[in-house]
Parts: C-alpha cells; structure tokens; sequence
C-alpha cells in the first residue's frame, strides 16, 4: 500500500525532499531573523501535521493540543533540571521521550472517555482539558508553573543558537512528515478517513474506529509533547503562560484550515503563510495586528472554506472543464 | 456564618454569570453556532455603558435598555451578514473560527478606542455595605443580582409566551417544519442573534458596577459562558440560571475552601465531567446542539 502510494506521489515526494533540503540551507544564506521565522515556520507545521493526523484525518477536531506541547514541555524541563545536570545532551534525548511519553500517557487516560464526545462536544471538552492542565501547573508550586523553569542550554558544532534549533526542528519535521505519509497511506488511514466520512457507517462495516481513534490520539499528543520539548528548550526559559497558550490549539486548527484539512501540505502552506504574513508583514503594526488576524481568519473561512489546496483543486477542476 | 457569606457571594457572582451566558445559551440551542465572540459582545455591553456613565453621567442600570438595543442591532447585522454566510459555505465548526476571528477584532477595536487600562463603574449607592441578618452585601452586588434575575425572567416569559418566542423554539426544534409553516428562518436567526446579543450587552453593563474589566476579559467570558451552558443545559434561560447560580456558588466556594488560585481549574474540571456524564447538562433541554 505504501510502496504504491509513494511511486504514484513520485512527484511530490521528490518535491518534499527539494524543500527539506532547500531548507537545510536556509541558516547559510540569511539572517538570523529569517532563520528564527524559518523555525517558527517548521515548528508551526509540524504541530499542524501532529494536529491533523486526529483532526484532518478523523475529524475529531481538538481545541486544547496545547495541553500536550505544555505537558512535554515541563515534563522534560523538570526530569532534566531534576535528574539530568550537566548532561544537556543525554537529557535533551531522554527529555523527549519523557516529554513524548507523559504527554502520550496524559492521552491515553482521557481518550476512552472524551473521544466517545463528538464534534464541538469533543472540541469543548478537549478545550477544557487544556485549562485545567495549565490552572494546575500554574497553581502547584512543585511544577513551577507560575516561577519558571530555566532550561539547560544546548550546542552543538559551533552553531548559533537559533540555527541548531532550527535543524532540530527540520529533523523533527521530516520525521512527522514521514509518519504521517504512512499512517495516511495504510490501513489505518483508510480507516481513519471513513470515520470522518461517517463514523456510524463506518463502524458497522467492521472498521475498529474505538481503536484507530484512540491509537491517533495518542501519536498525535506524543508528538505534540515531543514538539513541546524541543520548543522548551528552544526558549530556554518555560512559564505556564508561555507553553499552555490557547493560541497555538487554535493556530493548529488554522494553519490546516487555510492550507487544506485532512492533506499534508496544508499544514506547510497555511503556517507559512500565517507566520511570514503576522511576524514579518505585520511586526511593525503591533497596534493592529490582532485585528488584521482576526479578519484574516473570517475572509479565509468566507473565501477558501476548503483552504488553498481546495481552492486550487476547484480551479483546476474548472479549467479542465472547460 | 461564614459558609453563608460564600453562598451569598457566589450568588451575586452567578447571577452575572447566568446573565452573561444566557445569549451564548440561545446562539448555541438554536442554530449550533459556538460563538466565540460571546464574550468580546459582553465587553462592548461594559464598555458603552461606562461610556455613557463616564461621559454623561447616567447610571448603568438606567442605560441598560439602550446598551440592548444597540447590541440587538449590531448583533443583527453580524449574523444575517457573516456568521449566516459562515454556515452556508462551510460548516458549523468553521463558522467557530468565523466567531473568533471577529472576537480578535473586537478586542482589538476596543483596546484601540478605549486603551487597553482597567476600568470600573462606581455609582453613588456602591461602597455602602448593608449588613441583613449577619452577611455583609455592597448594595451594587444586590442591584446586579436583582437586575440579572429580572432580565432573565424576562427572556423566560418572551421565549414561552410571546409569538417571537414560539416561532424562535419552533424553528430551533425544526428548521425544515418552521419554513414550511411560514416561518423566515434565516430572519429568525438573526432575532434570536440580536436578543442573545442584547443580553449579552446587559451583562456587561451590570458586570461594569460588580468588577473591573478590560478589552482582554472577553477571552474569559466566553469561556465562563461555555461552562454554565454546559452544566446547566444548552437553550434555556432555566438552564443558564442554574448553571450561572451553580458556577459562582462553586468559584466562590472552591476559592474559600481550597485556595483562591484554584476556582478556575475547578470550573473547567467540571465542565469537563459534565461533558463526560451528562452532555446536554442539568436540565437537558438541548434543541438542535446536541443532536
């Protein structure tokens, strides 16, 4: 199935690999301002891949993934403040799988019952999952939520700063991309996309939508956690408010809304499209940035309900048309 | 003594949330729309009604029906232009996004024409604590308390008495037998819009004289609303005042009893196993949302 998915896509798997490694050149070519929008870039589409692979290709839309980049965020920052001293990067490596682990864990727990939720019930719940993870972290002094946590610093080769994390971004990336190629490509993608069709349906026809549901749920919070870790360590100082922030649940969803729901290069077209647009165009009109957000968000919802990639199939399909 | 003084309290508070949260109620039981710029219309209801007392002296609780009616109108307007527009092209969840990316403007807007400093409406009767009976109340808190109670029993008797009301809850039951009885319903979804907006706006009126605010707030009102339409049942005034009562009784309580850090993550706590246990909340009165 695999196979035969990647020789069909020969095309654009061949153009992946010219962006990827387009990429990886970036932080030669341009200032350190481009490399960090370049790493904001890579995270915010990765989070968009780990977002979609339950809410693009299920339809279980989450509003609350922020719950899981805040969870890997701290779980790694306090095992390697705690346990790790002096082993930034041996704690770096087992930080992810912590911060992936806890995060992968937080999910399994809730997903019995809140993927029984459907629709806006399973956005709500999901939404307030997320604020009571960061009332708690904020609240319990032992997570030192409200004080901070300060990162050990990473380096590596004699890179700056902003360009090694923006290769482990990269890296994290092609491997989400990789992943989620597969899951798309295999049985469980068909399962999963017959679920978002018609789950009722697809049920009855003997697709075990409990456990590809579950099972999703719990790659894409690991994955969001692991994300979380890098991005932790990317800041090097973590507070509740700067992880459990209820702009990135939300951003997951727009990032995929304005590229295309349920593709994988909607998640790349809409970050980059949002964050080169609000870092770079909009960084001076500070006053008014959120405003332009805002109407941002209700033109494209009005203009492109499918996002770009949608836009761009119903051109076509009316320029062969004719 | 002192537990009655928390029931007390968080009665007040509830009031005001059962108020704030009743339009919220309506949107969400009578077309499935998740409006996400609940709050940021509360903020505007705040900050008219402190304009009028800033600028010309009237008391908030005297302005409250023209703050509803320039609310109604606006709210009128922003369903039948946009969020009508939203569903038909896309779908309902993504007409969520519409109703946040308007509460972004909103907020923005507000900031921009009133700053983003906190602001509070102090009338003449405010700082006066009357003691009944041993629990200390502000006579603002016992006129917010009263006039959320009023309105809301007046949204109850307009929605099951008047010929507004019935056509509202027959075409929120069923569009399709509403249409065919003669019924305008995209012009009913825009009456039910405007008098959940109007609500909205009296809210925040009343929220000006009981706490300060700011343009930043409406984030926190909406998920206020969130909450006491889910404990307390989607489309019912009965079950905003419930849920709004239950809510401010818990917040006041939780901050009493286990630390003032914590009513929040008890509110969502609760929200949360609401949506587990019982989804169409206490007095599950659900008309189209949970379907």
């Amino acid at each position: 199935m695999l196979a035969a998915a990647l020789r069909k896509r020969a095309w654009r798997v061949l153009a992946g690999v010219v962006f990827f490694a387009a990429a990886a050149s970036l932080p030669f070519v341009t200032t350190p301002f481009y490399v960090r929008v370049g790493q904001l870039v890579l995270f915010s589409s990765a989070l968009g891949l780990a977002w979609t692979l339950l809410g693009g290709f299920a339809g279980y839309w989450s509003f609350g993934h922020a719950a899981f980049i805040g969870l890997g965020a701290f779980a790694a920052g306090i095992f390697e403040v705690e346990l790790m001293k002096g082993q930034p990067w041996l704690g770096f490596a087992l930080g992810l799988l912590v911060g992936a682990g806890l995060s992968a864990l937080a999910a399994a727990v809730v997903a019995w019952p809140i993927l029984r939720l459907r629709g806006i019930y399973f956005a709500v719940a999901m939404l307030g999952i997320s604020q009571v993870l960061a009332e708690l972290n904020n609240n319990i002094d032992m997570f030192k939520g409200s004080m901070g946590l300060v990162l050990p610093r990473l380096s590596a080769f004699g890179l700056r700063p902003e360009a090694l994390y923006f290769y482990l971004l990269l890296i994290a990336t092609i491997l989400i991309t990789i992943l989620a190629f597969a899951i798309q490509h295999s049985r469980i993608g068909a399962g999963l996309m017959a679920i978002r069709e018609d789950e009722d349906t697809a049920r009855m026809l003997g697709v075990p939508t409990e456990r590809y549901k579950v099972t999703m749920f719990i790659a894409s919070a690991a994955l969001t956690g692991a994300l979380g870790v890098i991005y932790a360590h990317s800041l090097g100082y973590i507070t509740t408010s700067s992880v459990y922030r209820t702009e990135f649940s939300l951003n997951m969803i727009v990032y995929n809304l304005l590229g295309g729901i349920g593709t994988l290069i909607g998640p790349f077209l809409g970050s980059a499209i949002m964050v080169i647009l609000t870092q770079v165009v909009l960084g001076r009109l500070l006053s008014i940035h959120m405003f332009v957000t805002g109407a941002l968000l209700v033109l494209l919802v009005l203009v492109a309900p499918k996002g770009i990639t949608g836009l761009v199939r119903a051109l076509r399909q009316r320029w062969s048309a004719r | 003594m002192l537990a009655l003084q928390t029931i007390a309290d968080g009665l007040v508070l509830g009031g005001l949330y059962a108020l704030s949260a009743v339009g919220f109620s309506l949107i969400f039981g009578v077309m499935g729309v998740v409006n996400l710029s609940h709050g940021a219309l509360v903020m505007i209801g705040a900050y008219l009604a402190w304009f009028f007392w800033h600028a010309l002296g009237l008391d908030p609780l005297v302005t409250i029906p023209v703050v509803m009616l320039c609310l109604g109108a606006f709210g009128y307007v922003y369903q039948r232009g946009l969020i009508q527009l939203a569903v038909d092209r896309s779908s309902h969840v993504a007409s969520m996004l519409v109703t946040f990316g308007v509460a972004l403007m909103l907020r923005n807007t507000l900031v921009l024409v009133f700053s983003p400093d906190l602001r509070s409406i102090t009338p003449s009767y405010s700082g006066h604590p009357l003691l009944l009976g041993g629990i200390v109340i502000d006579p603002v808190r016992l006129a917010a308390l009263g006039a959320s109670l009023v309105l809301l029993g007046t949204l109850a008797v307009i929605l099951s008495r008047s010929r507004m009301g019935r056509v509202i809850r027959a075409t929120a039951q069923q569009e399709l037998a509403a249409r065919l009885c003669g019924v305008n319903a995209h012009h009913v979804y825009g009456l039910t819009f405007a008098v959940a907006a109007a609500f909205a706006g009296a809210a925040g009126a009343i929220l000006g004289i009981v706490l300060p605010f700011s343009p930043p707030d409406e984030g926190l009102w909406t998920l206020n609303a969130f909450v006491v339409v889910t404990l307390g049942g989607v489309g019912s005034p009965q079950g905003a005042l419930l849920g709004g009562l239950l809510l401010g009784v818990m917040a006041t309580g939780t901050s009493q009893l286990i630390g003032p850090a914590f009513p929040n993550a008890m509110m969502f706590a609760v929200l949360v196993a609401m949506l587990l246990i019982r989804p169409s909340g206490l007095l599950g009165n659900a008309f189209a949302g949970s379907r």
